[in-house]
């Protein structure tokens, strides 16, 4: 029962942990993308050596009301191989940028996944009977003589070991020249953006040989640019409208109607910039590292370096929240832009919108009332909107046992750094938590940090 | 012959580095703030130019560097040349790519740190930036409340004239002992824009165009920005260059011409007579005329030519 307005912060327990304990990390190993199915059955993430590896929920069972379902592995594979671009003399990497489900229609299990240049749809389909009792070939498969058969069957379904299988049903490819960031699903279930730095494509799922484009923010000479585009999303309701962020820290959003190349936003979200925190990073830590719409689509949320807004799609000058993810990050951004750490992409999701609840919730009208994200160390941060108290958590081995809740975590920014307290310099920047997930329906976590991926649900009583 | 050669104040320097609202109007902090422009614009160049990935780099991130370039360039166009604003060594060398990087081994280091925060803030920027000229600027300018912002033709404010009256007699010295023959190569590559800066080396000082040496400097900071987002291979700046930014914007002779001066500072001095070594090392066979610190360099076409195949067949 998610928290509906005045109710109990949710506890966060450790459930498991999935991935190599060694700390030495094999770099295709890399946790690049986290993401619920829609049921929540099913949980996929993509590494950087270019595998989907998907875990499905136990059946909860019965007499174990005290905890939900595990997550076990349910289909591992090969989504994208690396490539050579012999035109440029440069490798196409097979990192997967990201994962999103289809709903499901029938028996099969359908997601598109893609990597910088190239999205595939992919089938993931169980089988768990074979035929058996064919008349002219053994169990084995070996052809028997005809001259022994004496009499006819017919072959029958018997169940066999469960065996999922993962088919390519499409390839989309040869449509960006850019790395591509972000796909969505059209709310249609029928059609699908996707984006790279500089140019937006619409896509049939049927159709794979050509695509629309439908943004293009490429300059005539590449010299004058300054602007690319980050994130992109299809609103969840409103099938010709999906908004894109850039990285000035702007978001637009289109409505695909209005023309068939939509340059010309409907709507530009920005906030004007706070003079007293002007520095050198003001650009680079304003840009947006992922745009999510909230259930309803009457909200959105947006993350950039050191902070998570959410924007009422209504009014386009300022956030109507800002939650301050790493605010004593701020003071350390030269250090930050000198080793990259300040390019990070964080990404950022919503609490899952259970629907039973939605007549009860009185206080935010969309369900969309609890945001999450990553942060440093392992790190991550959680952003009640109702009772605007906010945690930090840690995903870590350590201390971790089943069931036993999660210890808020506490960073000293400055000053004397009491006891459970983490200073600032003390804080791994290697251990970066970049991709997280809830379950659309439960209180059930995924978190990745660099190459492990932690579950957490919360205490159930 | 130098300035004061006071010393610098480590921890100032600290808190500036870090990216607290540091404005360049603020009094002591003026030249934390300058430092800090420094190097932050020598960080960006390192990581524009020191990457060679196998992939293709991300165009954001090109892009976010780029823009912290121009704005940086942006703001020294306005200040004028009232500081003269040394670039440090790591930037002549920078856009011709094998030879130089290796040049340089003293970055390598700033290429992929683990991160200490405590030792970024404190020892590598500082070391590894500074230049010669920034010292200078450091004991002169500590004291001086006020940046021109509003161009080269306003007159510095009284404030600023004892302190430039040292700093710039310190600087004739130097010219004295280096003839400016550079003032003519960087004039070719000149935009209209600094017509008016183009002086003889023995001009007014207190006119705030300021020197030939430093305008020199002034006018690779100046330079269009190689349009590298259509990266090819790691031959791909080459591309993008003209024959003028490989002659005359790009190699600094002003920073050779210090060379007296600047093993008088020490540690922090080590980058620039690096590269410019580097510099004439490399080219001193391709060059039929012996290269001598003072002259410029007069290349045939023929024997950049014969460079350029090198470079881009490495």
């Amino acid at each position: 029962f998610l928290g509906a307005g005045g109710g109990n912060d949710i506890q966060w327990c450790f459930s498991q942990v999935k991935g190599a304990v060694d700390d030495d990390v094999a770099e295709a190993d890399i946790i690049s993308t986290v993401e619920f199915n829609h049921s929540g059955e099913l949980l996929a993430t993509g590494d950087k050596g270019g595998r989907v590896v998907i875990f499905q929920q136990e059946q909860e069972n019965k007499t174990q009301s005290h905890s939900r379902g595990e997550y076990n592995v349910y289909s591992t594979f090969q989504s994208h191989e690396p490539e050579f671009d012999y035109l440029k003399s440069l490798e196409i990497e097979e990192k997967i940028n990201k994962i999103r489900w289809l709903p499901q229609k029938n028996a099969a299990q359908f997601l598109l996944s893609t990597n910088d240049k190239t999205i595939k749809l992919w089938k993931i389909s169980e089988r768990d009977k074979r035929p058996e009792g064919y008349n002219l070939k053994e169990e084995d498969g070996r052809y028997r003589d005809p001259t022994t058969v004496t009499t006819l069957r017919v072959p029958v379904f018997r169940p066999m070991d469960l065996m999922v299988e993962a088919s390519p049903r499409r390839i989309f490819a040869n449509a960006h020249t850019y790395h591509i960031n972000s796909i969505s699903i059209n709310s249609d279930y029928e059609t699908y953006l996707s984006a790279d730095d500089l140019r937006i494509n619409l896509w049939h799922l049927e159709i794979t040989d050509r695509s629309f484009n439908i943004v293009d923010i490429k300059p005539a000479n590449m010299e004058e640019l300054t602007e690319v585009i980050t994130a992109a999303e299809f609103h969840p309701n409103s099938c010709s409208t999906f908004v894109y962020s850039s990285s000035k820290g702007t978001i637009r959003l289109c409505d695909m109607r209005a023309s068939a190349l939509c340059d010309r936003h409907s709507k530009l979200f920005e906030e004007p910039e706070d003079p007293s925190n002007r520095s050198f990073f003001s650009e680079i830590i304003s840009s947006i590292s992922d745009v999510k719409f909230s259930h309803s689509g009457r909200y959105m949320m947006t993350r950039d370096y050191l902070s998570v807004k959410i924007w009422d799609l209504n009014m386009e000058n300022r956030p109507v929240e800002t939650y301050q993810v790493h605010e004593y990050l701020r003071s350390k951004l030269c250090s930050l832009y000198e080793n990259d750490c300040i390019f990070d992409k964080f990404e950022c999701c919503w609490n899952g919108s259970d629907r039973q609840v939605e007549f009860l919730s009185l206080c935010t009208p969309d369900l969309s009332n609890i945001v999450m994200t990553g942060s440093y160390n392992n790190f991550f941060r959680m952003f009640d909107r109702n009772t605007k108290r906010d945690v930090t958590l840690e995903a870590s081995r350590e201390n971790n046992k089943p069931r036993t809740v999660l210890k808020p975590r506490k960073v000293c920014a400055s000053g004397k750094r009491k006891k459970d307290e983490i200073s600032v310099d003390s804080l791994d920047f290697n251990k970066k938590i970049l991709h997280t997930a809830w379950h659309p329906k439960e209180n059930i976590i995924a978190v990745a940090t660099t190459n492990n991926l932690y579950i957490f649900q919360d205490k159930m009583n | 012959m130098l300035g004061k050669g006071g010393k610098r104040k480590f921890d100032e320097h600290e808190d500036g580095l870090e990216g607290k609202v540091v404005s360049p109007t603020d009094g002591p902090s003026k030249v934390s703030y300058t430092l800090q422009r420094q190097t932050i614009f020598n960080i960006s160049l390192m990581k524009l130019y020191n990457h060679r990935p196998l992939t293709e780099p991300s165009l954001q991130k090109t892009v976010l560097i780029n823009n912290m370039l121009r704005r940086i360039q942006e703001e020294l166009k306005q200040e004028g040349s009232l500081r003269p604003m040394f670039v440090a060594a790591s930037q002549p060398a920078d856009p011709l790519s094998d030879n130089f990087r290796e040049a340089q081994p003293a970055f390598s280091h700033l290429a992929s740190p683990p991160l200490l925060p405590a030792d970024l803030v404190s020892t590598m920027p500082l070391e590894s930036c500074l230049t010669p000229a920034s010292l200078l600027e450091d004991d002169t300018f500590c004291t001086s409340p006020a940046v021109q912002h509003d161009g080269p033709t306003k007159p510095p404010p009284p404030a600023l004239q004892p302190v430039k009256d040292s700093f710039s007699s310190a600087l004739d010295e130097i010219e004295e002992l280096c003839p400016a023959p550079t003032s003519a190569e960087a004039a070719a590559a000149e935009s209209a824009a600094h017509d008016s800066k183009a002086q003889p080396s023995e001009s007014n000082i207190h006119k705030p165009e300021g020197l030939p040496e430093s305008r020199t400097a002034e006018s690779k900071l100046m330079d269009p920005l190689p349009g590298n987002f259509e990266i090819t291979a790691s031959t791909g700046f080459l591309t993008d260059l003209t024959l003028d930014d490989i002659l005359f914007a790009d190699i600094d002779t002003s920073m050779y011409d210090f060379d007296p001066c600047t093993s008088a500072t020490g540690a922090a001095s080590k980058m620039a007579p690096v590269s410019a070594d580097e510099l004439l090392k490399t080219l001193a066979p391709y060059s039929s005329q012996p290269v001598t610190p003072n002259q410029p360099f007069k290349m045939d076409l023929t024997e950049l030519d014969h460079i350029m195949e090198v470079l881009v067949g490495s």
